[in-house]
């Protein structure tokens, strides 16, 4: 914790310490609630409060201290925070334009002290996440999440109840007794009771007989018989699974842009280049043949073709929290 | 407080009227509220200019809106149908993908979509994955990052796609709604206002504050999709009464919504119930978050209803005025909306714990009423006359 914190005091020379320990708040934010607007967090109300209570041309000149602050790449870390400070979940055709002016090595030096610095992030929050649970556990605070110290989850077979550690006794016991029973029924009880289970009580060649079905049908070897319907038993259920395992998924992916994180840029209909028309007079030259038409990168997505979701923020799951083990390590 | 209706004639060409429309404030709040088609009920005489009521501004907008609706017909005449979106396979797929994030979200109003023609329900859907995503901009996962300057981009988006030029996908399909059916912008950019106002408000000092917030969220929805419902041709109505109608039908839908959920609401520290009347039944916001029901509960709840069922009889008098085929889903929202009130009182108006639910099976037999009562068509000249404004 020291170590960070002396990253820090190094990393934001311009900014007092108390106020870029909070800004990574700001993102992480106690869980992505999908529900009614809940105050936000103290440094974004602060920020706004200023914000709501001075006309515009102070929002605007905040706006423009951001742009102006980012191409300042000697002090990247200023940059940062003042970048991170003015993230704005809509992003326009300028947003990507906050970096134009570095070269392309600055550009790779910036890409790797970020994820550097995403990497240390992550590892206090971890660390961060153990020490509150160990507090909250010591006072004695019951939080929601330690009923999930056995979860619940819903079974992937329809119609069943929901598994939890508890619960998975109870469905061996049922699984087995289930097996042996079919295995004791057939392999006993039936041959012993001459079971003929075909339609009015007949065997199986008097059925196949009945349904007029060819008779080789008849002299299936039961050896056969009983390996394919185990076999399609085997393959249907496992079908089951995995479909169940797909709704789930899909269940957590965002809807608008179908976990891709991104949706179809509609200025250049997902091509990313624009065409540009230019009238072609054919008074005269009327036998040259018309030169394809110049193309332009498109503006609106840098020629990307996709922009931004705005719902789950590129992360393309539905809560667009940080889906990175290290934030709950209790899971 | 409510109760005294009285149509008056507005003065024509106010140009205070102009102003007076960057009104802000509802919010599409409540997460699965999708839009309906309302009408504002009108009240206070014009004699008092200074002091407007929530309700004249917003009769004001729908006045806009009317003449607004005059005014395209002709431009639309003239303009060519340009739409600068030529990529058919682009726009079919963001189409379909709205219809399945309505289905999504939205299970009942999805079903009753289905009853409107195909190109119209492409419409709705447009709109209401539009009004969603801002929704969800305050309400969503991501409500915590939210910063006016997001709402100010949202906004300056809104514009772009009105002027043919949308950003991604589902702004396309937007797009081309409006660019089909004569959809203003005005009710739009009200409804972020409202999402500008709401992350402020947590209460309502009286009923001319609460009015003004169901408008955002939900009258402005009404307006929006009356130029795709379209009004019956042989209509004898007035454009501003239909207008009304829809405005009174989102209000009433909205007052349904917090009434059902004052609980839930509750829990979150919200109350969208007005405080003055609150007061004057007894009850404190601290009786609410206790979550008891007493009998000032029950008849400050009965008072409530009574008003919201008032604003739905203002919504179904312009509701026959509506195209003979989008009155029958119109016609079954509005009777499914009803009966969730119906379902408050069947709780003894306990809407702390138990969530007002109205069964399958009432659902699916409201369709056919709906039906018949959809083949009523617009009134004759004389019944139009008398309640014209």
């Amino acid at each position: 914790m020291f170590c960070s914190g002396r990253i820090l005091a190094v990393s934001y020379p311009t900014k007092p310490l108390s106020c870029t320990c909070r800004s990574p708040h700001s993102f992480s934010g106690a869980g992505f609630r999908h529900g009614r607007p809940k105050p936000p967090p103290a440094y974004f109300s602060a920020k706004w409060r200023l914000m709501a209570s001075e006309p515009d041309s102070s929002s605007s000149s905040f706006a423009a201290s951001v742009d102006s602050d980012s191409p300042d790449i000697n002090n990247a870390s200023s940059s940062a925070a003042a970048a991170a400070a003015g993230f704005c979940i809509i992003e326009g055709p300028e947003t990507v334009q906050d970096f134009v002016e570095m070269e392309l090595q600055e550009i790779q030096d910036n890409i790797r002290s970020r994820r550097n610095k995403i990497f240390l992030h992550m590892e206090e929050v971890r660390r961060l996440r153990i020490q509150q649970r160990i507090k909250s556990a010591e006072m004695g605070i019951l939080k929601e999440e330690q009923e999930n110290e056995l979860p619940n989850f819903p079974s992937f077979i329809p119609f069943l109840p929901p598994l939890s550690s508890a619960n998975l006794r109870i469905y061996y016991a049922t699984c087995f007794s289930l097996i042996a029973g079919i295995i004791i029924f057939g392999g006993l009880l039936a041959p012993t009771l001459e079971l003929k289970l075909g339609l009015g009580g007949t065997s199986y060649e008097d059925f196949i007989r009945s349904m007029h079905l060819p008779m080789q049908l008849s002299q299936v070897d039961p050896i056969v018989a009983s390996f394919s319907g185990g076999a399609v038993g085997v393959i249907s259920s496992l079908m089951v699974v995995e479909i169940n395992n797909v709704k789930q998924q899909e269940h957590k992916r965002c809807k608008y842009c179908l976990g891709t994180g991104y949706l179809a840029c509609a200025r250049c209909a997902n091509t990313g280049t624009l065409v540009l028309i230019e009238p072609v007079s054919t008074l005269n030259g009327g036998d040259k043949p018309l030169s394809p038409p110049k193309t332009e990168r498109c503006a609106n997505c840098s020629g990307s073709g996709k922009v931004m979701c705005p719902t789950c923020l590129c992360t393309g799951m539905a809560m667009a929290s940080e889906h990175d083990p290290r934030i709950d390590p209790f899971d | 407080m409510s109760g005294v209706l009285l149509w008056v004639v507005c003065p024509k060409g106010n140009a205070a009227a102009a102003s007076l429309l960057g009104l802000g404030g509802g919010k599409l709040g409540r997460q699965q509220r999708p839009g309906r088609v309302r009408v504002a009920a009108m009240s206070s005489a014009v004699a008092n200019p200074v002091a407007r009521t929530s309700e004249e501004r917003v009769y004001e907008v729908v006045l806009k809106q009317a003449a607004l609706v005059r005014e395209q017909r002709k431009e639309r005449e003239k303009a060519a149908g340009t739409d600068g979106l030529s990529n058919w396979d682009l726009l079919n797929e963001a189409y379909d993908r709205c219809g399945e994030v309505c289905a999504e979200y939205a299970k009942t109003f999805y079903l009753g979509t289905l009853l409107m023609t195909p190109e119209r329900r492409r419409a709705v859907w447009a709109i209401y994955v539009w009004c969603r995503r801002t929704d969800e901009l305050v309400d969503g996962p991501n409500a915590s990052h939210i910063t006016p300057k997001a709402l100010d981009r949202w906004e300056q988006r809104l514009n772009d796609l009105f002027e043919g030029r949308p950003y991604d996908m589902y702004d396309a399909a937007l797009a081309h709604t409006v660019s089909k059916y004569p959809v203003d912008i005005q009710p739009f950019k009200d409804m972020i206002e409202g999402m500008r106002l709401d992350l402020k408000k947590s209460r309502y000092k009286n009923f001319d504050e609460l009015y003004l917030y169901c408008y955002y969220v939900a009258g402005t929805v009404g307006l929006m999709s009356v130029p795709v419902m379209g009004i019956a041709p042989e209509s004898k109505a007035s454009t501003e009464s239909v207008y009304n109608a829809a405005l009174a039908l989102g209000i009433a839908n909205q007052l349904t919504n917090i009434l059902r959920d004052v609980g839930e609401d509750a829990r979150r520290g919200r109350i969208y119930l007005p405080q003055d009347e609150l007061v004057q039944a007894g009850l404190s916001d601290e009786d609410i978050f206790r979550g008891q029901v007493t009998d000032k509960w029950r008849s400050f709840m009965k008072d409530q209803i009574k008003r919201a069922r008032m604003f739905f009889d203002e919504a179904e008098k312009g509701v026959v005025e509506l195209n003979a085929a989008s009155r029958w889903p119109v016609w079954a929202s509005l009777l499914l909306y009803k009966q969730i009130l119906d379902a408050i009182e069947a709780n003894d108006y306990n809407n702390f714990t138990r969530r007002a639910y109205v069964g399958k099976t009432k659902k699916l037999v409201s369709l056919p009423i709906a039906y018949g009562r959809a083949l009523v068509g617009p009134t004759s000249t004389k019944v139009a006359e008398l309640t014209r404004i």
